[in-house]
């Protein structure tokens, strides 16, 4: 289980996160939304570590993420996929998946490699294993980037705005990807402008508005007339997407 | 014949001045390139109070002349520190601190070249700062670097010429001696002018090929 307190983040003066609460339990889907600015990048960045917290606590499955002993065991049961790839630039699509399994996890050469061409073939790029990202289009190279992270085993995945480098063709495509994820099981926290996609896989929606989580409901609920739509800045901000 | 004509043993003599210049500066090379990454590495980690002096000591090395540099070493530090030094020590001590001065920044601008999202996501996957440095910044930094490290080397092996003044037995030291028996200075340093151009050539063209061998087997293109 993921479990932010409190969580507050400040970067200067300024207060990014403001005392957010969130649980997100095994086998869940969970959302964020909110504008640009809100905040959503940040708190994936606070639960994989990427930034200190300036108040409150983050614990995955009980590890807490502001202690060095428990960042490690953290960032062992969860994984980060990015809005902008960041694959590894001099290392083939095999060679960025097969990176950490082998390095912090310790699995035998062969048996990564193995392994990570079954992701590559469940994800439809079993010839390009061999392909650097240079050559790979952004698509292919998001799809790299979620074998990456699948690679770990991770009990958790976090998924920064994964689609929105995309053209809606790549986008449709990486998003069959985790719908077969979240359909299997897969527990995730997931930041997007997606909302018919959001809507369709996940079993959460958070509302976060100027760094402070203003709605947290079951995804029926959050569409439900009497349910997130009956907050006027959740109404405002579904229409100003479906304009777009 | 005269004894101030050149004589077959002359060749002898370049070839032996010559040996001296590659010696001394394959020698600086490798202590120098092995300071300078050192010195970039201290760097990157941080190390708590090196960084300004890293910095300050390799600025003081790239903006004062190479030849006070030599006069503080081989007559400087023996004086303050009461110790003997051989020219050849005077020498190599210079030039290796000064090729890893220019060889540090070069080190360091390719650990900083490495984007800093790569390095995130390497971060979150779990690997530790050393595993990043060898698998994740090492091979780029190595590829931006071949192509600045062979400029730099070729400047140095013309600045080795320096060292003649503190007596050192090199390539300009056999043109010095050879100018004064013979008075040809006009062939004599055309000569020795055209060897070192000969050397510095042949530098940059493995240096060339070292790079283009990187292009190849790095295919990312990221040269
Ligand atoms: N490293 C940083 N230093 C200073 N301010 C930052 C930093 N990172 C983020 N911020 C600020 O924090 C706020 C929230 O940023 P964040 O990236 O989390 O928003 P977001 O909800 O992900 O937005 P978007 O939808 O555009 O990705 C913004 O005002 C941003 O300017
Ligand atoms: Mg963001």
């Amino acid at each position: 289980m993921i479990v932010a307190e409190n969580v507050e983040k400040r970067f200067g003066d300024a207060l990014v996160l403001k005392r957010v609460n969130l649980r997100v339990e095994p086998g869940e889907v969970v959302t964020i939304l909110g504008a640009s600015g809100s905040g959503k990048s940040t708190l994936i960045r606070c639960i994989n570590g990427l930034e200190a917290l300036t108040g409150g606590r983050i614990t995955v499955d009980g590890h807490d993420v502001s202690t060095k002993a428990g960042l490690v065991a953290a960032r062992r049961a969860s994984a980060t996929v990015f809005q902008l790839f960041n694959l590894y630039p001099h290392m083939t699509a095999l060679g960025n998946i097969t990176l950490a399994p082998i390095e912090v996890l310790k699995l035998p050469k062969a048996e990564a490699e193995a392994r990570a061409r079954a992701l590559l073939d469940k994800v439809g790029l079993g010839a390009q294993a061999d392909a650097y990202p240079q050559q790979l289009s952004g698509g292919q190279r998001q799809r790299v980037g979620i074998c990456r992270a699948l690679a770990m085993q991770p009990r958790y995945l976090l998924l920064d705005e994964v689609t929105s480098a995309l053209d809606p063709e790549m986008t449709g495509d990486v998003l069959r990807i985790l719908a077969e994820l979240a359909a299997d099981g897969t527990t995730m926290v997931f930041v997007t402008h997606e909302i018919e996609f959001a809507r369709h896989i996940s079993s959460r929606i958070v509302f976060l508005e100027q760094g402070e989580l203003i709605v947290d409901l079951p995804t029926a609920a959050f569409f439900a007339e009497d349910g997130g739509l009956a907050v006027p800045r959740i109404r405002q901000f579904l229409s100003k997407m479906k304009k777009d | 014949m005269r004894y101030a004509d050149f004589t077959p043993y002359d060749i002898v003599l370049l070839l032996q001045g010559l040996g001296v210049t590659l010696a001394l500066f394959i020698g600086t090379t490798l202590i120098g390139l092995t300071i300078g990454l050192l010195l970039a590495v201290v760097h990157h980690y941080r190390v708590p109070g090196c960084r300004p002096v890293i910095v300050l000591v390799t600025e003081a090395l790239k903006n004062s002349p190479v030849l006070v540099q030599l006069f503080l070493v081989f007559f400087g530090i023996p004086a303050f520190l009461h110790i003997r030094m051989t020219p050849v020590e005077a020498a190599t001590l210079t030039i290796s601190l000064n090729t890893a001065a220019f060889a540090f920044v070069v080190f360091r601008s390719g650990i900083e070249s490495v984007d800093r999202d790569q390095i995130e996501a390497a971060e979150v996957f779990g690997l530790g700062r050393s595993q990043i440095l060898r698998l994740v910044i090492a091979p780029q930094a190595a590829a931006f670097s071949v192509g600045p490290l062979v400029g730099i080397l070729v400047n140095q092996l013309q600045v080795t010429s320096l060292i003649s003044v503190i007596g050192v037995f090199d390539l300009t030291k056999i043109g010095n001696i050879l100018n004064l028996r013979t008075l040809q200075p006009f062939i004599v340093w055309a000569v020795i002018g055209l060897i070192y151009y000969l050397a510095a050539k042949t530098l940059a063209h493995a240096g060339g090929r070292i790079e283009a061998a990187l292009r190849r087997s790095v295919k990312w293109g990221g040269i």
